[in-house]
């Protein structure tokens, strides 16, 4: 079994090295594909699997606690929020029909998101009306989860205007608020606002087509 | 929950703010109020898992990058040292449920059992010349969660097999869940601890049952979840593969 293999290798590597920066193999050998055995394992509170998995993932999502919250020692804190997170709910992650690492992205992003919105502690005070937007309705049936779109997204995205697209990913990159936003592109809060949204019914439109 | 008469612009306000969730720009208040969303309202959980899925490509942008030294240990810390001993007691549970010795020591009783019941087949002891009924509940070792009750109808030989929950502090009962894919688990009902354990599954949900779709046993409060999802812990799963 490979993860015999990588037990044994954990076992012989010292601190130092693990933590080494772009130890090959931390790439290469621990492809996707062994992810949702570690996460069995540490569904079963397999401590080894655990530091593995730590080992295999934490650069990842370490980079999505620095790229959203920018300070280094918030990135930590919530770094380690998400792995007791992960040692919690291992058990909710179902094999083989939802891919491991955006699993484990998911729950590093909404942390961190929730993170950095308590810290700024926004007064959004828009009102909800989205009346203007329902033109646009889908398409009733289409309400069913189709896995492997996977990479449809990027084709949709290239149809949004380049302007739209490049707010989107921003939004979901660099966890930037609507306000901020609105900021950046220099447009008032609800021209930002109805941007957003109807970019985001256009991807669904697409997506379903 | 989906209603009958959802109009197509409840659906796409619920599909934007699902999207706006996994974007990330919703205020701290309305993060808040969105994740309680999901947790009891199936159909919109399902939105956001979809859009979890699509976005998710964008998660290559973000670089790896090293994180210090002292962050697993304070996780280790967090999970294992003597503080959080509710971690390891319900790991020891756990582990002894993912324990093969422990499968087997059951499996080798039941077996037993059904050689006793086999030889006591043929040689009736008085009391069962009488016809009466008997049951037995087989258990694991302490802190199992999980037991089978075995009643014998002497008449018939039918010796049934029924898993039942062990009484706990407070009586507990078995919920039978399907899982598919990324949405929550749906109920498929409380298995009885009365007649042959069998669970009907309800209309509705007969043709979701479908190959691949993963059925999970929890353990809840006698009676059932008091929630939409399970609340106590899973004690077996497995998925549904076509014979």
């Amino acid at each position: 079994m490979f993860l015999t293999e990588e037990i044994i290798r954990l076992k012989q590597m010292t601190v130092s090295d693990v933590m080494q920066p772009n130890v090959p193999w931390k790439v290469s050998a621990m492809g996707e594909t062994d992810l949702p055995d570690l996460l069995a394992r540490v569904a079963l509170q397999d401590r080894v699997a655990f530091h593995a998995l730590y080992v295999a993932v934490s650069p990842k999502l370490f980079g999505i606690c620095l790229r959203l919250l920018k300070v280094r020692n918030d990135a930590e804190d919530a770094l380690q929020e998400i792995f007791v997170k992960i040692w919690y709910r291992a058990d909710r992650f179902v094999g083989g029909q939802t891919s491991a690492m955006p699993w484990l992205c998911a729950i590093a992003r909404n942390h961190s998101l929730d993170m950095l919105r308590s810290r700024k502690q926004e007064t959004e005070n828009l009102d909800d009306e989205m009346d203007s937007l329902v033109d646009d309705a889908l398409d009733p049936e289409a309400q069913t989860v189709i896995s492997g779109e996977g990479r449809r997204i990027d084709r949709c995205m290239q149809e949004l205007d380049p302007d739209r697209a490049q707010a989107v990913r921003a939004a979901y990159v660099d966890g930037m608020s609507y306000q901020e936003l609105a900021e950046r592109y220099d447009v008032p809060l609800n021209t930002m606002r109805t941007w957003l949204r109807r970019s985001l019914l256009k991807l669904r439109e697409c997506m379903d087509r | 929950m989906t209603k009958p008469d959802q109009s197509e612009g409840d659906r796409a306000r619920d599909e934007v703010l699902a999207g706006e969730y996994v974007l990330g720009v919703l205020p701290a208040e309305k993060r808040q109020q969105v994740e309680q969303r999901i947790r009891c309202d199936r159909a919109f959980a399902a939105m956001v898992a979809r859009w979890q899925e699509n976005l998710s490509s964008m998660d290559d942008e973000y670089v790896p990058q090293v994180p210090s030294e002292a962050v697993f240990p304070q996780v280790q810390q967090r999970l294992f040292s003597r503080g959080s001993q509710q971690a390891q007691h319900s790991g020891f549970g756990r582990r002894l449920w993912s324990s093969a010795p422990v499968w087997r020591t059951l499996a080798l009783t039941s077996f037993l059992m059904l050689i006793g019941v086999a030889i006591f087949g043929l040689q009736p002891p008085s009391s069962l010349k009488t016809g009466g009924q008997m049951q037995a509940q087989l258990k694991g070792q302490d802190g199992t969660n999980i037991s089978l009750l075995a009643n014998y109808e002497p008449r018939s030989g039918r010796l049934t097999m029924m898993p039942v929950a062990n009484p706990q502090s407070e009586p507990k009962s078995l919920e039978l869940w399907m899982i598919d894919g990324n949405a929550p688990p749906v109920s498929l009902g409380v298995i009885p601890d009365t007649a042959n354990g069998d669970v009907i599954v309800p209309d509705t949900m007969r043709r979701r049952i479908a190959n691949g779709v993963t059925l999970a046993v929890s353990l809840e409060p006698k009676g059932g979840s008091p929630s939409l999802g399970p609340t106590g812990p899973v004690l077996l799963s497995g998925q549904m593969l076509a014979r």
